[in-house]
């Protein structure tokens, strides 16, 4: 017994809370902080997860990862929900020969086609927007993407804390999954899986799973990721002159 | 066996239109004088092509058959119609080249390919590819076919197409322009039936004799027995007529890429100053660097040879000290080697040649990861259009406008577009949303206004004040108010 425990001990798969070394690869995101809490990163392959709303600076957060790595490679958007804008894309710091978007028709064609592009060895990323993935998918995807060395950035919309509305969801579809969906959701066999909340001044981020490290709730990070009137609110508040300052000139 | 031809009946003029276009996006990407002559010259005047040695026109573009020039007109009768019409000279060699790097396009994706241009089949000239040994490869006949005709999109050249059991049959249906895709014996079978006899390589001899005995149709001979067929034709026919039918496979050369770099361009016009032709050795200098990056290659020594009418074909070689392959860095050192060149007489043609080239060395890996990321990325977009539709994938590009809704451009990833002009700003939002939707939550703006007037030759003007304003939730909408003050929700900034 204690011999096949050992044995079990040695396998490289089984990671221990205490070994926080880790030889892999990871991209930065560029805030300290969250950078921190991530052990230096987003992992370079591997599916994230990111439930948020949409319009929340979500795609910003990655400019770095996005842009500045694998630069030969495509960048491929699945189901975008809405026109992609090219000079946005190139304010983020990607050239149009580098993006592809796809649109599909059903969730089932989006996955489909998440899981070709990275199969393609010819995507950096694919970032893709589907409202719900079972952990079979997750898998698939999981696996094509550390297999290929690509990284697939899923976004979905933020999960409702309350349980009930998955209950109805699930038993809608038939009430085959016999698990629970609040276990499905947080047993997915992927990376990362984050969760983000805007609030007024600054961006805060839930890690609810990462792989070699633990979950860190409310990691608030100041994010800019529009321009904004801050330069000329600073001026008026920091205007000393008066107007009879100005009038003293002439 | 299962064969395509792809029959390409205006080479020449493609390639003088490719020339010119080429040439003309160049001059607007550089901002040089303008020279509105030569650029306009492709897209809107009347070219034929003219063989002299059967004094008929070969090919010509929409504009000349509008004026009333036909394929097989001679030199006077399309003067006649049309007296400004721009005439190309027709040759064999040209042509041969132009075929040759068109099959070293497609090598990368299919093996097999046999260059058919001969002398005797009088000015038809075609590829035929082996499909079936790919199918495997591919995953299936229709992945398989859209990433060939993606790769011929790309060249950028008309064709017709055919397939069938051998190369023979495939080119009577392209010759047909049949131009469908067909992979089983039946559908071949039927389409083969309906071609007549005259589109056949045939001699004219052959054909007489056969509508002699009521047969004009290629239905009727794939019905006759064989013996029958042996009593009238001579062994050469007879191969041809069996081969048609798919009964025998005739032995092919199959085309193979040569082992140094060879690249020719005939050019749209005359050009007496080296400065001029720069566009075109650029063009050269692209396909050297893809040819050299799938081959995993760096050549230290190219040469260009300028070629003339009357002068002797003038080469200039260029050695630089680092074996290297990019456009970037050879481009300098070519306008430096020809800044004080003078040409004897305007030059007519331009070819690239490289013999030797260098092994990259293994250390730097990097360039491992990209070897084959062309190649992959076609095959991506081919598998992705034949399962969700050909519409399906696009590239955003950026298009003249400073309004949102023109900004960008969507057109399906295998166009090359070389727009030049792209507007900028900071403002712009990561997505837009078809139409505008009325804004029905609490914000608060935090960036704006920005007025935006619509362009003059717009039928409705529309004048709008658009700010970035955040809701709630943090979410950053891009807003505007009309000019009858409602709100409206254009964009996401993600």
């Amino acid at each position: 017994m204690k011999k096949s425990l050992s044995v079990l001990n040695k396998h490289p798969h089984i990671w221990r809370a205490r070994d926080q070394k880790q030889s892999e690869t990871k991209f930065s995101l560029g805030f300290a902080c969250l950078d921190k809490a991530l052990n230096g990163g987003v992992a370079s392959t591997g599916l994230v997860r990111i439930s948020s709303l949409t319009g929340v600076g979500e795609l910003s957060l990655f400019k770095q990862v996005i842009c500045q790595y694998r630069t030969h490679k495509l960048v491929v958007f699945i189901n975008p929900p809405g026109l992609l804008q090219s000079p946005w894309l190139e304010n983020l710091g990607l050239k149009a020969q580098q993006v592809l978007v796809v649109k599909t028709s059903a969730e089932q064609e989006s996955l489909w086609a998440a899981e070709q592009c990275l199969k393609s060895t010819a995507c950096h990323c694919v970032v893709l927007w589907s409202n719900a993935i079972n952990q079979k998918e997750a898998r698939r995807l999981q696996v094509a993407a550390t297999h290929n060395d690509a990284l697939c950035l899923l976004y979905t919309p933020p999960q409702q804390q309350a349980p009930s509305l998955n209950y109805s969801k699930t038993s809608l579809q038939g009430g085959l999954q016999t698990s629970t969906p609040s276990q499905n959701d947080s047993s997915l066999p992927i990376t990362l899986d984050i969760a983000l909340l805007g609030t007024p001044h600054a961006l805060s981020v839930n890690i609810r799973k990462q792989r070699h490290g633990w979950p860190k709730d409310n990691i608030v990070i100041s994010h800019r990721w529009t321009p904004d009137n801050h330069a000329i609110k600073w001026a008026m508040a920091h205007n000393t002159l008066s107007d009879q300052a100005l009038h003293s000139v002439n | 066996m299962l064969w395509a031809y792809i029959y390409c009946y205006q080479l020449t003029l493609d390639s003088h239109i490719q020339a010119a276009t080429s040439k003309r996006a160049h001059r607007q990407g550089a901002r040089n004088e303008a020279n509105g002559s030569s650029s306009s010259l492709a897209l809107n005047t009347p070219i034929a092509v003219y063989c002299s040695k059967t004094n008929k026109i070969t090919q010509c573009n929409d504009i000349a058959k509008k004026e009333g020039i036909e394929i097989g007109h001679g030199l006077a009768q399309a003067a006649a119609l049309c007296p400004y019409v721009h005439i190309l000279p027709f040759s064999e060699e040209a042509e041969k080249h132009m075929l040759t790097q068109l099959a070293h396009r497609l090598y990368p994706l299919a093996s097999d390919i046999v260059l058919d241009n001969h002398i005797h089949s009088n000015s038809v000239s075609g590829l035929a590819v082996r499909l079936d040994n790919l199918i495997h490869y591919y995953g299936g006949h229709k992945p398989l076919w859209k990433t060939l005709t993606q790769a011929l999109a790309e060249a950028d050249i008309h064709y017709h197409f055919g397939s069938a059991w051998t190369v023979e049959a495939a080119k009577v249906l392209a010759q047909h322009k049949y131009n469908t895709y067909l992979h089983t014996p039946d559908d071949i079978k039927k389409a083969l039936s309906a071609c007549p006899l005259a589109i056949t390589a045939l001699s004219s001899k052959a054909i007489d004799s056969l509508a002699r005995v009521g047969v004009t149709r290629v239905q009727q001979l794939l019905a006759m027995p064989v013996q029958e067929l042996g009593r009238r034709f001579d062994n050469n026919t007879i191969m041809y007529l069996t081969a048609l039918r798919g009964e025998t496979f005739p032995r092919v050369t199959l085309f193979r890429p040569l082992e140094h770099f060879d690249n020719f361009t005939l050019l749209p016009f005359d050009i007496e100053n080296t400065q001029h032709l720069t566009p075109f050795v650029t063009q050269q200098f692209e396909h050297l660097s893809h040819y050299l990056r799938a081959r995993n290659l760096y050549t230290s020594s190219i040469s260009v040879h300028i070629h003339f009418r009357e002068a002797p074909v003038m080469d200039i070689n260029i050695h630089s000290a680092l074996p290297q392959s990019s456009v970037k860095s050879w481009l300098p050192l070519f306008s430096l080697k020809t800044e004080g060149l003078e040409l004897p007489e305007p030059a007519t043609a331009i070819a690239l040649t490289c013999q030797q080239f260098e092994e990259i060395d293994s250390q730097n890996g990097d360039f491992f990861s990209d070897r084959f990321n062309d190649v992959a990325q076609k095959q991506l977009i081919g598998r992705l259009n034949a399962k969700l539709g050909d519409n399906s994938t696009f590239q955003p590009r950026a298009a003249d406008s400073h309004q949102f809704e023109y900004m960008t451009v969507t057109e399906p990833s295998a166009g090359d577009c070389t727009g030049n002009y792209a507007y900028s700003t900071d403002i712009t939002p990561t997505f837009t949303f078809d139409t505008p939707k009325p804004l029905i939550q609490a914000t608060q703006i935090c960036f704006g206004p920005v007025r935006l007037h619509s362009e003059w030759w717009h039928d409705s003007p529309i004048k709008r004040d658009y700010f970035i304003a955040q809701t709630e939730q943090s979410v950053r909408l891009l807003v505007f108010k009309d000019e009858e003050s409602r709100w409206w929700v254009h964009g996401l900034f993600c």
